[in-house]
């Protein structure tokens, strides 16, 4: 599968710098791009290195953490889990990027559970998921991700996930590919429901409509046949085996925009699809996703799958607040 | 006191090794796909390969040793347990995802004598964990002890499990009841790799509390009942009594506790068992 190689010139370079005593990374932009100049290969190879030296700080603070015992807070559910951790690196991540883009915006979890505004707008905007896969962070279980999107024109320009356990850094540019480790992605480009390995989430609603609806979606999936179900309790990392190829399709209803806005950029830089979870075009809002090898795979499932009644999260009165439960 | 059985472990944990290089070598080539029992109980050359590869070493080394394998079970081969030390071997536990590279593939051997377990090996070839485990002198991977969590409540717990390879609508529905069930306790969550033996060497490690399942072979589970138990943790039927490993059926969890709150939500059925005869 051939790769983009012409050059779309936008009004600033992309510009990335990696501060190791204070941040994953900065990132500057729109951006010229192309492969043989791009500073965004530049990022990478900045990133890789970052990674492999072990400078990055916050993985750090991800990684050390995840040894210890956690003081768990709930949210929405009482599977619905936030640590100090998830605040804390947060917090560090939108201060290194405010330092050095003042102007930019933020929609990251922790803030709107804390009250902020949740409003995607033309703005740059960077849009943050501390910690995906709180509860196997809890857990220790291994797939604990930070989701790191950016958009501008309300169009996502990149993507970002570090599954920081398994040391797997995936990321991709509009219109530059996808990667792993500097590898490229590509998908399955399975079309065949019946040879499909599909990934997907029960969420952490535990409402009995949700659950009827969640349980039943898979158990139609199944008897279609497809070849087998997975779920590895982290929407971002759960989509960016979609873009490896070792699945053929994710879906989820009921998750944020923070847990797949960077995924989703990554899916179709590797040449997938992503689209809402009744076949219309994507809307990271919606808190339903389907991404897939193949438009033909995706449509498939948008025809057998249901949605439970969610709302959006650009809605006003739909918040997940740090309730304090314990 | 010298291991009567260490030779014999040293040399599992040496091929299982060399089984998974088999395994990642084979993942960058085209896998011809062939099925079993349904068309989505897959088998492909390397499965064939890795268990053969695995007989042939053992037959060198200990002659008088017997064998239960999933590819020569699925050719014809007995599967009764006999008092005789004999190796349980799953060549590639997570077929499905090796098909797909989805990244959990694990070769499983488990060393019964007097039908019981005294060793197990799970090589996660993917991730290049070595998990192993001897009766009675603990449980590890790469080396390092593993511990059972110490969660005793369910409604804190993970709980991982799969859905199978049957596609009969009975056995389909009992498992979603299941599922269900224990979703609403509420549990913390719900997860599934794909190989049972990596499920539960997620129990041994402590990142889960429980995993459960219907219609798992022996040889899925052999070699992961031993890392489960020397680990601390324990096994059970899916209808609370003493595990059977021929039944097809199994809990594995951190506690009693954890294992008997599951008993109560889970839906019981019958596959046919491993050492029934074979239809005529």
């Amino acid at each position: 599968m051939s790769r983009t190689s012409g050059a779309h010139t936008r009004n600033t370079q992309l510009c990335v710098l990696l501060q190791s005593d204070v941040c994953l990374l900065h990132v500057s932009f729109p951006c010229f791009y192309s492969h043989q100049t791009s500073e965004f290969t530049l990022l990478v190879s900045n990133l890789n290195h970052a990674v492999q030296s072990g400078s990055l700080v916050v993985p750090q603070v991800v990684l050390s953490a995840f040894q210890q015992h956690k003081e768990v807070k709930l949210k929405s559910s009482p599977a619905d889990l936030v640590t100090e951790t998830d605040q804390r690196v947060e917090k560090i991540l939108i201060s290194a990027i405010r330092n050095r883009y003042p102007q930019h915006r933020f929609i990251g979890e922790e803030s709107v559970a804390a009250g902020e505004r949740l409003e995607l707008t033309d703005s740059p905007t960077w849009i943050i998921d501390p910690i995906d896969g709180t509860v196997n962070f809890v857990h220790r279980f291994p797939f604990v991700a930070i989701s790191i999107a950016f958009t501008f024109n309300k169009q996502i320009q990149f993507g970002i996930v570090y599954s920081c356990v398994e040391d797997k850094l995936f990321y991709a540019q509009r219109g530059g590919g996808a990667f792993l480790n500097g590898e490229p992605l590509y998908v399955s480009g399975q079309q065949d429901i019946s040879r499909c390995v599909v990934v997907t989430e029960i969420g952490a609603e535990r409402d009995d409509v949700a659950l009827s609806t969640t349980t039943s979606n898979i158990c139609r999936l199944l008897k279609l046949p497809v070849h087998g179900v997975r779920a590895l309790g982290t929407a971002a990392v759960d989509m960016c085996q979609v873009a490896t190829g070792g699945a053929d399709a994710y879906y989820h209803i009921g998750m944020h925009c923070w847990d797949i806005a960077a995924s989703a950029i990554i899916v179709q830089e590797a040449g997938g699809v992503v689209m809402d979870t009744d076949g219309s075009e994507f809307d990271m809002m919606s808190r339903r996703v389907i991404a897939a090898s193949s438009a033909t795979v995706a449509d498939r499932i948008a025809q057998v799958i249901q949605a439970f009644p969610c709302c959006r999260d650009d809605e006003d009165n739909c918040r997940c607040g740090a309730t304090g439960v314990n | 006191m010298a291991d009567q059985w260490q030779s014999s472990m040293d040399h599992a944990v040496a091929i299982a090794r060399r089984a998974g290089e088999v395994v990642r070598e084979a993942l960058l080539d085209d896998r011809a796909v062939m099925t079993k029992s349904s068309s989505v109980d897959l088998v492909t050359q390397t499965d064939q390969k890795v268990e053969q590869l695995i007989i042939q070493s053992v037959k060198e080394k200990f002659p008088t040793h017997r064998f239960i394998g999933e590819e020569s079970v699925a050719a014809g081969e007995s599967c009764v347990l006999t008092d005789c030390p004999t190796w349980i071997i799953d060549p590639i536990d997570g077929t499905t995802n090796f098909v797909h590279a989805f990244p959990f593939v694990a070769v499983s051997i488990g060393f019964s004598v007097n039908k019981q377990v005294e060793f197990g090996v799970v090589y996660s070839c993917l991730e290049d964990k070595m998990f192993t485990a001897r009766r009675g002198k603990g449980a590890f991977c790469n080396g390092q002890p593993l511990e059972v969590s110490e969660q005793k409540d369910i409604q804190q717990s993970i709980v991982a499990t799969e859905f199978g390879s049957s596609r009969a609508p009975e056995a389909v529905d009992r498992i979603f009841c299941s599922l269900k069930n224990v979703l609403s306790i509420p549990v913390h969550g719900l997860r599934g790799a794909g190989t049972a033996a990596i499920n539960m060497c997620l129990v041994a490690s402590g990142c889960v509390e429980a995993y459960y399942e219907i219609g798992i072979h022996v040889w899925d589970v052999a070699a992961g009942s031993l890392i489960v138990c020397e680990a601390g943790g324990v096994l059970m039927d899916v209808e609370g009594g003493e595990v059977d490993l021929m039944s097809r059926r199994i809990i594995a969890a951190n506690s009693r506790t954890i294992a008997e709150r599951l008993v109560r939500e889970i839906a019981p059925f019958r596959p046919p068992r491993d050492d029934a005869p074979p239809p005529n």
